[in-house]
């Protein structure tokens, strides 16, 4: 019996999308969050309100900060605020001599004043970020599973045009007013449109991480692997520190000078050996200049200010790696675009979710008792479909809930994440199936509606409030949380109807 | 098939590499450029192998190719060693 390519890649597509579509399904959900993670980041810090600050001034109160703490640091990786980021973040390689002692892992500054924040400690968005590509594993392990997935992801996309025969009929199919027809037909012209989407964001994910998956066309070519991120990263040569302690040089006017050369914003520094002769300061553009997430950069001497080396402008090949990190990240998005981003985003994880969903409704047969496969399967889709976004709304509910001063708080938030989320997930076995799907979702439709009840109660920074001082950040936030707590209502209200809707969908399996 | 899944996943993952390494340090293009193709598309590469793995019937020509390239591909770049 001959087996055909069709039948072969709907088969391998039934896999891939089964053993990682849980994990894929955390990964669009996170992921679509952290097209705004700065805002989020913004919002769990409402006590604190950004004064507009450029990115020369904030340099200068950055490296002031350091040198009044961390002089002796070898090195100082300094993320300037810009029009979405209000905070001065600051990551430095400690001097193993120094004697000081211990200082947090991040350090985050107010811009105008260059002093610690004085705000609630919290990872903000950075946690969704974070979990979107370590999956909140130890390095390398959770970088790795993700690869792994997007590579699942890649094949099940492939192999999934491949087994849909009707994909370019389905691209012009939308049968209105016909009931249960038309839902079907909704389903598949949404999943066609948004493919490019997917296939670029998973493929172009895979680059993100390239030099860590695929290291080894540079050993090929490079004797010093490093040599080749001078060329595709702007990583300066390195130079040794000479010894000879040297005033530092005003940062100040090397960011404005950056910024004329670049015609764009200044957003990173990178000062190597602080106070030394040998000093180097490295400004990198801001990625919203241009669809190339990595822009150019100059390296100014840390002595005497002047130019040292320039980033050469790369050829096609290192561009279009940019270019695709650029797609990924989407940081050169305006406003109406990264809210596209994340409606496609959202697509890509009701995809994954509905792919998840009818790999039980297939094999569901009426009246018989459901294998274990089966039930497996239906309760770990309960626990992250209707379980995770319940548990991101308690990540920021954690955020207004517990007290801004309590120690170790950051951790706290995540941990309310997690527990909720665990919780959920055990809960919803005491229940049947359809019940614990309607339940889930309508436990999240809550939690998601009290997030700007809570916000309300808690800040000064309220929905009605914000919406009349044209707060729009705090509003925009508010008012996506309630349409969130909407979609999961609808969730809810679906999945507790009658069976009928998961006939139609099997009917629909059988046809491709 | 567990022999089918660890070539598609392990071997695969072993041809796309050593053919992408093998591109990297032949194609006549700037170094850096090269490097910079061969990483991109190495993944199409290691997608397309693993799913022909499924696709086709016979385990041991799975085997034979993708291993092969493996190891070929694998050999030709270790004996050229890194470009000069």
């Amino acid at each position: 019996m001959k087996v055909t390519l069709r039948q072969s890649m709907a088969w391998i597509h039934g896999w891939l999308g089964l053993l990682a579509g849980w994990i894929l399904f955390a990964m669009f959900l996170t992921g679509t969050a952290s097209y705004f993670r700065p805002e989020i980041t913004q919002w769990m810090q409402p006590e604190f309100r950004a004064t507009p600050i450029t990115p020369a001034r904030a340099a200068q109160t950055a490296v002031s900060y350091m040198q009044s703490v961390a002089a002796d640091d070898v090195q100082w990786f300094v993320y300037l605020p810009d029009a979405r980021t209000s905070i001065t973040r600051i990551y430095e390689i400690r001097n193993p001599a120094s004697k000081a002692p211990p200082r947090p892992f991040e350090i985050v500054l107010n811009p105008a004043t260059g002093q610690p924040l004085k705000a609630r400690e919290t990872q903000g968005g950075e946690h969704f970020y974070r979990f979107h590509f370590q999956l909140q594993l130890p390095y390398p392990w959770g970088r790795w599973l993700a690869g792994l997935c997007a590579m699942f992801m890649l094949g099940a996309i492939v192999s999934g045009v491949i087994t849909h025969k009707r994909i370019f009929a389905d691209f012009f199919t939308l049968r209105w007013n016909k009931g249960q027809r038309s839902w079907l037909d909704a389903h598949n012209v949404s999943a066609v449109l948004a493919l490019p989407y997917h296939a670029m964001i998973t493929y172009t994910g895979l680059i993100t991480l390239v030099a860590m998956y695929m290291p080894w066309p540079v050993m090929a070519n490079y004797a010093q692997p490093l040599d080749f991120g001078a060329v595709a990263f702007g990583i300066p040569a390195d130079r040794a520190a000479s010894g000879k302690p040297a005033p530092f040089v005003d940062v100040g006017p090397l960011v404005a000078d950056a910024q004329r050369r670049f015609g764009g914003e200044a957003t990173r520094l990178v000062v190597r050996n602080p106070n030394d002769a040998a000093a180097t300061v490295t400004v990198y553009r801001h990625p919203s200049a241009s669809l190339n997430a990595r822009g150019p950069s100059v390296t100014y001497s840390g002595s005497d200010g002047r130019v040292l080396e320039q980033s050469t402008g790369s050829g096609p090949g290192i561009a279009t790696a940019g270019v695709m990190l650029g797609l990924h990240v989407a940081q050169f998005a305006g406003t109406a675009l990264r809210w596209t981003y994340f409606a496609l985003g959202l697509t890509g994880a009701a995809m994954v979710g509905t792919g998840l969903l009818l790999w039980t409704a297939k094999r569901r047969k009426p009246g018989a008792a459901p294998f274990f496969g089966l039930k497996l399967v239906e309760r770990l889709n309960i626990a992250v479909v209707a379980g995770l976004p319940t548990g991101m709304a308690a990540y920021l509910l954690a955020n207004r809930l517990v007290p801004a001063a309590a120690a170790g708080r950051a951790d706290t938030e995540v941990a309310a994440m997690f527990w909720t989320w665990g919780a959920l997930a055990v809960l919803q076995l005491a229940r049947p199936a359809r019940r614990a799907w309607a339940e889930a979702f309508a436990v999240g439709a809550v939690a998601f509606a009290a997030i700007p009840v809570v916000n309300a109660a808690t800040t000064a920074r309220g929905l009605p409030g914000s919406l009349f001082d044209g707060d729009t950040l705090f509003a925009g936030f508010d008012l996506a949380m309630l349409a969130v707590a909407a979609l999961l209502a609808i969730g809810a209200w679906r999945a507790g109807r009658t069976q009928a809707p998961v006939r139609r969908r099997v009917r629909e399996m059988e046809r491709v | 098939m567990a022999g089918r899944i660890a070539t598609a996943l392990v071997g695969g993952y072993a041809a796309a590499a050593a053919l992408a390494t093998l591109a990297a340090r032949l194609l006549p293009i700037d170094r850096a450029e090269a490097t910079s193709w061969a990483m991109i598309l190495s993944f199409p590469v290691y997608g397309g192998l693993a799913l022909w793995c499924f696709n086709e019937r016979r385990v041991a020509k799975v085997a034979l190719v993708v291993w092969g390239t493996a190891l070929l591909a694998g050999g030709a770049a270790y004996l050229l060693g890194v470009r000069p």
